[in-house]
């Protein structure tokens, strides 16, 4: 029993993480009916960059800050430049354009900083607490509070901001939007750019575990889209919750099934989503989508 | 004479310079660079595999590195463990991958689009290490070393100009079939479900199974291609199927247009030569070329160099058309007009 808490705990921590990745899935979904397959290379691209910033000597929290504005950046640029263009082209054009920012931004890191992993700081101390034998530690406790803070802002800004509200009325109505004063391209913008600092998050939130190397993301993008797919790919709260659920599934699974163990742990979400795709294609908090003929 | 006839006569030249490239092949080039071309062609059996699939049937797959591994494994296991003669392992290759395609497309019918996307997208990620953990049948990172097939005594040449024109028999039953499935109704039927298939639907078009259809067939390709790659490359390990050959394919398929059979075989050229000649300036410069490659094709030329060489004949076959019907002096005006609407005119002005 007590294996088993702990696995949960451990399995929330990390189902943290892939929530935050899946949260900058569908805030982009959402506003533009695009997954983006690269979010999690972009996210290990800017995490060298505060990295980098940290050799060079910047304190670590003004490196995540700076690195942080820098993944906003990113996630404007790319939208700008490369999605903006073909935003009305079919689905597979797009899907090959992130392929291709996939491919591009795990090469990039590779040729800058070579396929070594770099240690990563830890973001939250070392303290650990245990409860009724359940030890809790900090980097734990502290991922978690990090998802709840997120969510919590995205939920204030999207329900009591203006710029939150325009957003949502811009990925509910692209046509109609611009009637009433909306900037719909500037929304899309700072939907992109937002879902780069989530990205962002979530691989600094990985990297002190897994170590900062080009293709750290990979299996995480796999688990994100499972959470975003169990969750429903309009609902940021599923998105939360599946994030969880696939953490939990995966920590359980990987110390309980025998087979499965640590090396096939990404056939977890890989499982689950494809049962998803059969069984409730829109997801535990989705909504079907009805299309007019 | 109609207007086609000089763009036909542009495209049967264009084929066949094509094909006697291909043949000139083992006369021009040291047995390496044959063993590299004989490893692009298997390539290129894959790629057209996903042309199929994914220019004239509108489905995509992340996943065709996964239906080539299961095609080598299956034709490696084969032979090493059964003895079987080599030709002989290519059908249950074929067999093996379609079989894991039927899989894949099941679940993904529901959702078309990005699911599948996502599906298999997982899937490449999932199978290298599949491979290593299903140590018993496939020997993990070891991999298998399997004895290339010997040169049969009528032969003239090494054993890789052998291999080579195995490969090239492979391919030559691949184009005649994707050629098949793409002419008349097979192939109307792949290109309706691509282009609306609520209108293919209403006219009574069975989307699921014509799209199960397309995914078995196209992971059979892939797996046909996997087969021969065991057999040219003599040894098949979890290293050669990484995620990144998925990507390769992808890629291939994308730089030499996915809507042309030929456009498989520029692609396959792209993906084996170029990381090959990359390589010293960077390990990394091939990703970014590859990103730079399929980022700019898909903004500006969706249908790949295949497509590009096609677009060129046709303001060739324009340029003649419009000397002979107009003469000469007429030659100046409009020529580059790539649509064939003026041609109607000027042939029922006469």
């Amino acid at each position: 029993m007590q294996l088993f808490l702990q696995q949960v705990v451990e399995g929330l921590a990390s189902g943290a993480i892939y929530a935050a990745l899946a949260l900058a899935l569908v805030l982009i979904y959402r506003a533009t009916r695009i997954v983006n397959f690269a979010q999690g290379e972009m996210g290990t691209f800017t995490a060298f960059l505060a990295w980098q910033l940290g050799q060079w000597g910047a304190p670590f929290w003004l490196s995540l800050i700076v690195a942080g504005g820098l993944s906003f950046v990113v996630g404007v640029l790319v939208f700008r430049i490369l999605i903006r263009p073909v935003i009305t082209a079919s689905e597979n054009t797009i899907v090959n354009i992130c392929i291709g920012l996939f491919i591009g931004f795990e090469a990039l890191c590779l040729w800058i900083w070579g396929a070594d992993s770099h240690p990563f700081p830890r973001l939250f101390s070392d303290q650990i607490w245990t409860l009724e034998g359940v030890r809790f530690s900090a980097t734990n406790v502290g991922t978690l509070a990090t998802l709840c803070v997120l969510a919590a802002g995205l939920m204030a800004m999207f329900r009591f901001t203006r710029i939150g509200l325009a957003m949502r009325a811009s990925a509910a109505e692209r046509e109609k939007s611009p009637l009433v004063g909306i900037h719909v391209e500037t929304m899309l913008m700072l939907g992109w750019g937002l879902a780069a600092v989530f990205g962002f998050i979530a691989a600094v939130l990985v990297a002190p575990s897994l170590f900062l190397s080009p293709p750290m993301m990979v299996a995480v993008v796999i688990y994100a889209l499972a959470a975003a797919t169990l969750g429903g790919w309009d609902s940021p709260a599923g998105a939360i919750v599946g994030g969880l659920i696939i953490g939990v599934a995966e920590s359980l699974g990987a110390t309980y099934l025998r087979f499965i163990g640590s090396e096939l742990k990404v056939g977890i979400p890989f499982a689950l989503m494809a049962i998803v795709l059969l069984v409730r294609p829109q997801g535990l908090f989705g909504r079907t989508r009805v299309v007019r003929v | 004479m109609t207007r086609r006839e000089p763009l036909r006569m542009l495209r049967a030249a264009g084929a066949l310079a094509l094909v006697l490239a291909l043949l000139a092949v083992p006369l021009l080039f040291a047995d390496f660079r044959v063993y590299q071309l004989s490893v692009a062609l298997t390539y290129a059996i894959a790629i057209l595999g996903l042309n199929l699939l994914m220019g004239f049937n509108g489905q995509i797959s992340v996943a065709h590195g996964v239906f080539f591994a299961l095609g080598a494994y299956t034709s490696a296991i084969l032979m090493t463990r059964l003895g079987i003669g080599y030709l002989a392992t290519l059908p249950a290759a074929v067999a093996a991958a379609a079989l894991l395609g039927l899989a894949v497309g099941i679940p993904a019918l529901r959702w078309q689009g990005l699911p599948l996307a996502f599906i298999t997208f997982g899937l490449a990620v999932l199978v290298p290490p599949l491979a290593l953990k299903l140590e018993p049948i496939t020997k993990g990172a070891t991999g298998i070393a399997l004895t290339k097939p010997t040169v049969p005594a009528w032969f003239p040449g090494s054993q890789d100009t052998f291999l080579y024109w195995l490969c090239l028999l492979g391919c030559a039953l691949c184009v005649l079939i994707a050629r098949r499935l793409l002419r008349g109704n097979t192939g109307r039927t792949l290109r309706a479900v691509r282009d609306n298939d609520l209108i293919a639907e209403s006219l009574g078009v069975n989307l699921a199974a014509v799209r199960l259809a397309a995914f078995t067939i196209s992971a059979g390709f892939a797996g046909f291609g996997g087969g021969l790659f065991a057999i040219v490359n003599g040894f098949v390990s979890p290293e050669s199927f990484q995620m990144t050959k998925s990507f390769d394919f992808l890629v291939g398929a994308i730089v030499g247009g996915i809507t042309s059979i030929s456009g498989a075989f520029i692609g396959a050229l792209f993906v084996v030569f170029l990381p090959d000649w990359s390589a010293d300036i960077n390990l990394a410069a091939a990703g970014i070329i590859y990103a730079a490659v399929l980022v700019v094709m898909m903004l500006l030329a969706r249908d790949g160099i295949a497509g590009r060489l096609d677009a060129l004949a046709r303001w060739a076959a324009a340029r003649l058309t419009a000397r002979e019907s107009n003469g000469p002096a007429a030659g100046g005006e409009r020529l580059d007009a790539p649509s064939g609407d003026r041609h109607y005119q000027t042939q029922n002005q006469r």
